[in-house]
C-alpha cells in the first residue's frame, strides 16, 4: 500500500508537472496540432473542418486531411475558428506624441525652404527629421502596451513616424519584446510620407521627388572618372566603407564620381548590410559637417570618418554635392527597393497629391487614411483618382457620413466594389483592437464581404509592410501567428481564446 | 470614188487610232491614268484640328440673362469644355452635346461675390494649394448661386496692401478652385497729413519709374552700361495699380466691410452719420492715381454721384444697411435705399454684398433655410431694386460689375463667348427671394443639382 501511495503521489506530481512540461516542450519546438478547427486561411478558401500543424514556429501543414505528426501536442479546436494574427500597419503605440508641430494642417513651417537638402520639417521638424531613429530610440521598451496589444491579437506591429512630407522611416516591432533589441524586428521597414494640403508640403514633395529621380538616373550612369582621379581614388577607398551603399556589391560605380565622402551624413554604417542604415535618419542630419552620427552602432565609421573629413578638407574643390542620405532613401524607393506608406487623409488631399506628385513617379506604396474626413471628402468620392494610384488603401474600419447629414456612407465597400484592394487600420490602443471585430461586423452587415473584411486586417496590411511572405495568412511556411476564437470572429458572441506568436502561445495576462 | 475610199480609210484609221480616247472626253487617253493627284494640302488642316474633342454642354430654352443687362428669351447657351462658346437663338449644337433643358426657367451667369468666406477656399497664400474642393460649404454657396468670390484679405492701411485671390466654387476639381490671385489691393481713408504726403510722393516715384521703364530701351541703345530702372521701394503695388494689373479698394473711415471679421457693428456707424468726407478723400486718391477706385460701402456716396462717376470709380454697397440720419441734418446724412439707383443712373458700376455682422460665414446665410431666409446674394440686389435701381441693371451688381471690381471681368461676370462657363439655372426671376438655383455649372461642369443633393433636395418653398 505504501507503494501505491508513493506511486500515486508520484503520478500526481508528474501529472502536475505535465502541463508545465508540455508548455515547455511546446516552447522547445514540440509540434502543435489544432484539430477539428475551422480555418480561415485568408489566402485561400476557408476550411470548415481541418487540422493545422505548427512546427518550429511555422505552419507546417494545413488542411482537412493534414497529418498530425508524432509527438505533437494536440489542441482540440472543435467549435473554434483559427485566423491569422492581426497586422497593424499604422500605430504609434508606445510613442509619446510628437513634440511641437501638429502635423495635419499646420504645415507652414515645414518644407525646408532655404535648405535644399532639408526636408520633412522646419525648426521643430528637426525632432521629426530623425523620426525613424527616434521611433525606436524614443521608445521605452518596457511598456505594457505592447503586451496588451499582443494579447488582443496584434501579432505584427508597425511603428509609424508622424509628420508632413518625409517624416522618416517606420519600424516593425515584435510585440512580445521586452527590451529594445527584442522589440526591434526591423527598424527601417518602410518610408513614411505624410500629405497635407498646403503650399510648402506640396512644393517639398514635388521638388524632392525630382531630386530623387535625378539621383536614380545618376546611379544608372556608368562611372565617370572625376577630374582628380587620385583624389577620388583614395576617396572611394575611404568613402566606401563610409558609404555603405557603394560597398555593397550592388556594383554601383555611380557613387564614385560623387563619392563625396563627407559622410557628413554619418550614415556610413556597416557596409555589409545592404540595407543602408544611414537612410534611417532619412531627414537631413543636423548639419553636414557633423561626423558623429547620432547612432553609436557603427563603430567602424568613426575611424574612416575623421580621415574622410581630413581628406575632404584637403582635397580641392569637389564639384559633386555631398550625397544626401535622405535622397538616397528616396532614390531606393523610386527604384522599388523600398516601400512606402503614404498618409493621405481625404479626397482633397488626394487631388492635391496628384497635383504635386506626377503620375509618372511610381514607387511601391500603400495609402493609409487615418480618419474619414467628410469635410474634405472621403475616398469613395474620388474612386478614379484612387485607382490611378494603383495601390492598396488602408482605411479606418468604420462607416462615414455625408457631410452635415446623418446619411451613412460605406467608403470601404465602395472602394472594394471598384476593384481597389482595401485594408484597415486597426488602431494602436488595446481598446481599439478589442472593438475592431465589432467594427468589422458593422462593415460586413452593411455590405462588405466578410472575407474582404478579414483580409483587410491580416494580409493587406502585411503586404503594406512587406511581410506578407512570412505572415498574414494561414499558409504552409508562414509564421505561426494565430488567433484562436471560440465561435466565428465576426459574431458578437465569439471570444478570443488564445493568441499564438511564432508558434508559441502568448501567456494570458499575468 | 477612189478619193472617197481613201478618205474613208483615212477616217477609219484615225478613228481606230483614236478609239481609246473616245467616250472619255477631252482628256484623251486618260483611261488608265489615275485621276489628277489629290492635293495634299487640304488634308493637313483636318489633321491639325484639336487632338482632344471638346465636351459640349448646352442649356436650352430658358430666359437668358446675359449679366450685361440684356435678356434673351428662349435662348441657348453653348459651353465648350470650360468656356462659353456662344449664346443665342437657334444655335446648332455639335454632335454629342449634353443638353440641359431650361424651359420655363431662367439662366444667369454665376454670381460673383465681392466678399466671401470659407467655401473651400484657402485662407492665405498660396491659395490654390490649400483649396478643399469637397467642402460642403461649396454646395451651400452654389445653392445660393455664388460661383466665384474674393477670399483672403483686402489691405487696410495708409498704402495699398493685401493678399487675396478670386476663388471659384469648382466642386471636386482641385485645379479650378482659384481663378487668379492678388487682383485686389486695399487702403483706407482718411489718411493723416503725413501719410497723404507720403502717398502722393510714392505715386510720383512710381510714375517716374514707369516713365524710366518706357524710355529704357532707347537709352540702353545709346548707352550700354545703363542699368535697368528698379521699382522704388514701397511703390510696387502702386505701379501695379497704374498698370491696371490690380484694382484698388478703399475702405472708408476705418469701418471694416468684412462681416466675418470682428464684431458685428451693423452698418458700422462712425461718430458721424455721414462718411461724405471719407468719400471725397477717396475720390481725391483716385484723382491722384488717375484711376478709378472701388469704394467699400460708402453710405453717403449718393450725395456726390457725379463726382464718383467722374473719377471712374466704382462702389460696393449693402442696400440693406440702415444708418440712421443725423437729426440735425436729416437730408444729407444717413443711409439711403436709393443709393444704388442714384449711382447707377450716374453711370457708376455698383456691386452689392451682404450686411455687416449678420452672417456666420460663407457669405451666404447659414442660419436659415436657403432661399427662405433672405440671406442670399440676390436678396441684396433685390433691395437695390426696391430702392429704385432698374431691374434690368440690378443683376449686374452681382455679375459683371462685381467682376469688374475684382479685376476679373475678362473671365467671369457675364454669358459672353470666351468667358468662363459659370452658369446658373434658376426656377424664377433671379432676384426674387423665393427663387432657387436648380442647377449650377462651374468651369463647364455641373457641380450642383438641387434635385439630387442630399440636403437641398428637401428644401421646398
Amino acid at each position: 500500500m505504501r507503494k501505491t501511495t508513493i506511486l500515486s503521489l508520484l503520478a500526481l506530481a508528474t501529472a502536475a508537472a505535465a502541463p508545465a512540461q508540455t508548455q515547455a516542450q511546446a516552447q522547445n519546438g514540440r509540434p502543435v496540432a489544432f484539430t477539428n478547427a475551422r480555418l480561415i486561411t485568408i489566402s485561400g478558401k476557408t476550411i470548415e473542418r481541418g487540422t493545422l500543424v505548427v512546427k518550429n514556429g511555422k505552419i507546417d501543414a494545413i488542411g482537412a486531411d493534414a497529418v498530425v505528426p508524432a509527438g505533437a501536442r494536440i489542441v482540440d479546436a472543435t467549435g473554434m475558428t483559427i485566423l491569422p494574427g492581426l497586422v497593424s500597419a499604422w500605430s504609434r503605440a508606445g510613442l509619446t506624441p510628437p513634440p511641437s508641430q501638429i502635423t495635419q494642417r499646420g504645415g507652414d513651417r515645414r518644407g525646408g525652404r532655404g535648405d535644399l537638402q532639408r526636408f520633412g520639417g522646419g525648426g521643430g521638424g528637426s525632432a521629426q527629421n530623425r523620426a525613424a531613429t527616434k521611433v525606436m530610440d524614443g521608445l521605452y521598451a518596457r511598456q505594457p502596451v505592447f503586451g496588451e496589444l499582443l494579447r488582443t491579437g496584434i501579432t505584427s506591429l508597425a511603428l509609424t513616424p508622424s509628420g508632413n512630407a518625409f517624416a522618416g522611416l517606420g519600424a516593425l516591432l515584435r510585440p512580445d519584446g521586452k527590451t529594445m533589441e527584442e522589440l526591434r524586428l526591423d527598424d527601417d521597414a518602410f518610408v513614411f510620407v505624410g500629405m497635407s494640403r498646403d503650399g510648402p508640403t506640396k512644393k517639398l514633395l514635388k521638388e524632392t521627388f525630382e531630386k530623387a529621380q535625378k539621383v536614380v538616373e545618376a546611379r544608372k550612369k556608368p562611372p565617370e572618372k572625376a577630374a582628380a582621379p587620385t583624389a577620388t581614388e583614395t576617396k572611394p577607398g575611404e568613402g566606401k566603407p563610409g558609404d555603405g551603399k557603394t560597398e555593397a556589391p550592388k556594383g554601383e560605380p555611380a557613387p564614385t564620381p560623387k563619392p563625396t565622402p563627407e559622410p557628413p551624413k554619418p550614415e556610413p554604417p556597416k557596409p555589409e548590410p545592404p540595407k543602408p542604415e544611414p537612410p534611417k535618419p532619412e531627414p537631413p542630419k543636423p548639419e553636414p559637417p557633423k561626423p558623429e552620427p547620432p547612432k553609436p552602432e557603427p563603430p567602424k565609421p568613426d575611424s574612416p570618418k575623421p580621415d574622410d573629413k581630413k581628406e575632404a578638407a584637403a582635397s580641392s574643390a569637389r564639384p559633386e554635392p555631398a550625397k544626401d542620405p535622405n535622397l538616397e532613401v528616396l532614390a531606393d524607393l523610386l527604384e522599388g527597393k523600398r516601400r512606402a506608406i503614404v498618409q493621405i487623409d481625404s479626397a482633397a488631399d488626394l487631388l492635391h497629391w496628384h497635383d504635386a506628385v506626377a503620375d509618372a513617379v511610381k514607387f511601391p506604396r500603400t495609402i493609409a487614411v487615418s480618419r474619414h474626413d467628410s469635410f474634405a471628402g472621403t475616398f469613395d468620392t474620388v474612386i478614379e483618382e484612387t485607382k490611378s494610384l494603383g495601390c492598396a488603401v488602408l482605411l479606418p474600419p468604420e462607416l462615414s457620413t455625408v457631410p452635415r447629414a446623418r446619411i451613412q456612407t460605406h467608403p470601404a465597400r465602395k472602394l472594394h466594389e471598384a476593384g481597389i484592394e482595401v485594408g484597415f487600420l486597426i488602431g494602436d490602443s488595446p481598446a481599439a483592437v478589442r472593438m475592431l471585430f465589432f467594427r468589422l461586423m458593422e462593415l460586413v452587415r452593411t455590405g462588405l464581404p466578410a472575407d474582404v473584411a478579414l483580409r483587410g486586417v491580416t494580409l493587406v496590411p502585411a503586404k503594406a509592410l512587406g511581410i506578407d511572405s512570412r505572415t498574414g495568412s494561414l499558409d504552409v511556411g508562414k509564421n505561426a501567428d494565430l488567433l484562436v476564437f471560440r465561435g466565428d470572429p465576426l459574431s458578437p458572441s465569439s471570444r478570443l481564446e488564445s493568441v499564438w506568436l511564432g508558434g508559441r502561445e502568448v501567456p494570458p495576462q499575468p | 470614188m477612189r478619193i472617197h475610199a481613201l478618205l474613208a480609210t483615212a477616217f477609219a484609221i484615225c478613228v481606230a487610232l483614236d478609239a481609246p480616247a473616245q467616250g472619255r472626253g477631252r482628256r484623251g487617253r486618260g483611261g488608265e491614268q489615275p485621276p489628277s493627284p489629290p492635293t495634299a494640302a487640304p488634308e493637313k488642316p483636318a489633321a491639325v484640328v484639336d487632338a482632344k474633342p471638346k465636351k459640349y454642354l448646352a442649356i436650352v430654352g430658358g430666359d437668358v440673362y446675359l449679366g450685361t443687362g440684356q435678356r434673351l428669351t428662349g435662348a441657348t447657351v453653348l459651353l465648350a469644355d470650360d468656356k462659353i462658346e456662344s449664346v443665342g437663338h437657334n444655335l446648332t449644337l455639335p454632335e454629342g452635346t449634353t443638353v440641359l433643358d431650361a424651359k420655363g426657367k431662367t439662366v444667369s451667369p454665376g454670381f460673383v461675390c465681392v466678399l466671401g468666406n470659407g467655401m473651400g477656399a484657402g485662407r492665405s497664400a498660396p491659395y490654390a494649394d490649400a483649396a478643399n474642393p469637397f467642402d460642403p460649404e461649396i454646395k451651400q454657396g452654389l445653392a445660393a448661386g455664388v460661383t466665384s468670390f474674393l477670399t483672403g484679405s483686402v489691405g487696410t492701411g495708409p498704402s495699398p496692401s493685401g493678399s487675396n485671390a478670386i476663388a471659384k466654387l469648382a466642386y471636386g476639381d482641385v485645379k479650378g478652385m482659384v481663378l487668379k490671385a492678388d487682383t485686389v489691393v486695399g487702403m483706407s481713408v482718411p489718411l493723416s497729413l503725413a501719410d497723404r504726403d507720403k502717398f502722393i510722393d510714392t505715386v510720383k516715384k512710381a510714375r517716374e519709374y514707369m516713365q524710366a521703364v518706357e524710355e529704357f530701351p532707347k537709352k540702353k541703345a545709346a548707352d550700354a552700361n545703363l542699368k535697368e530702372p528698379s521699382v522704388p521701394p514701397g511703390a510696387d503695388k502702386i505701379v501695379a495699380i497704374l498698370r491696371d494689373e490690380v484694382q484698388l479698394w478703399i475702405q472708408l473711415g476705418g469701418r471694416s466691410m468684412n462681416p466675418f471679421g470682428g464684431g458685428g457693428r451693423r452698418g458700422g456707424g462712425g461718430s458721424s452719420a455721414s462718411d461724405l468726407d471719407a468719400v471725397l478723400q477717396a475720390l481725391e486718391i483716385s484723382r491722384i492715381l488717375g484711376k478709378g477706385v472701388v469704394l467699400q460701402k460708402p453710405t453717403n456716396a449718393w450725395l456726390v454721384p457725379d463726382q464718383v462717376a467722374a473719377t471712374g470709380s466704382m462702389v460696393i454697397l449693402s442696400p440693406r444697411d440702415r444708418l440712421p440720419a443725423d437729426p440735425q441734418d436729416p437730408d444729407r446724412t444717413g443711409s439711403n435705399l436709393a443709393c444704388a439707383a442714384i449711382l447707377a443712373n450716374a453711370g457708376v458700376p455698383v456691386a452689392v454684398t451682404c450686411p455687416s455682422g449678420m452672417f456666420g460665414g460663407a457669405g451666404v446665410g447659414t442660419g436659415g433655410i436657403l432661399g427662405q431666409d433672405l440671406n442670399t446674394p440676390q436678396v441684396d440686389a433685390a433691395y437695390a431694386v426696391r430702392g429704385g435701381l432698374d431691374n434690368r441693371k440690378a443683376l449686374r451688381t452681382l455679375t459683371l460689375d462685381s467682376a469688374k471690381m475684382l479685376g476679373v471681368q475678362a473671365r467671369v461676370g457675364s454669358l459672353e463667348p470666351g468667358k468662363d462657363a459659370d452658369v446658373l439655372i434658376l426656377d424664377g426671376d433671379p432676384l426674387h427671394y423665393s427663387t432657387f438655383v436648380t442647377t449650377a455649372v462651374v468651369n463647364g461642369r455641373v457641380v450642383y443639382e438641387k434635385a439630387k443633393e442630399p440636403i437641398y433636395r428637401d428644401i421646398a418653398r
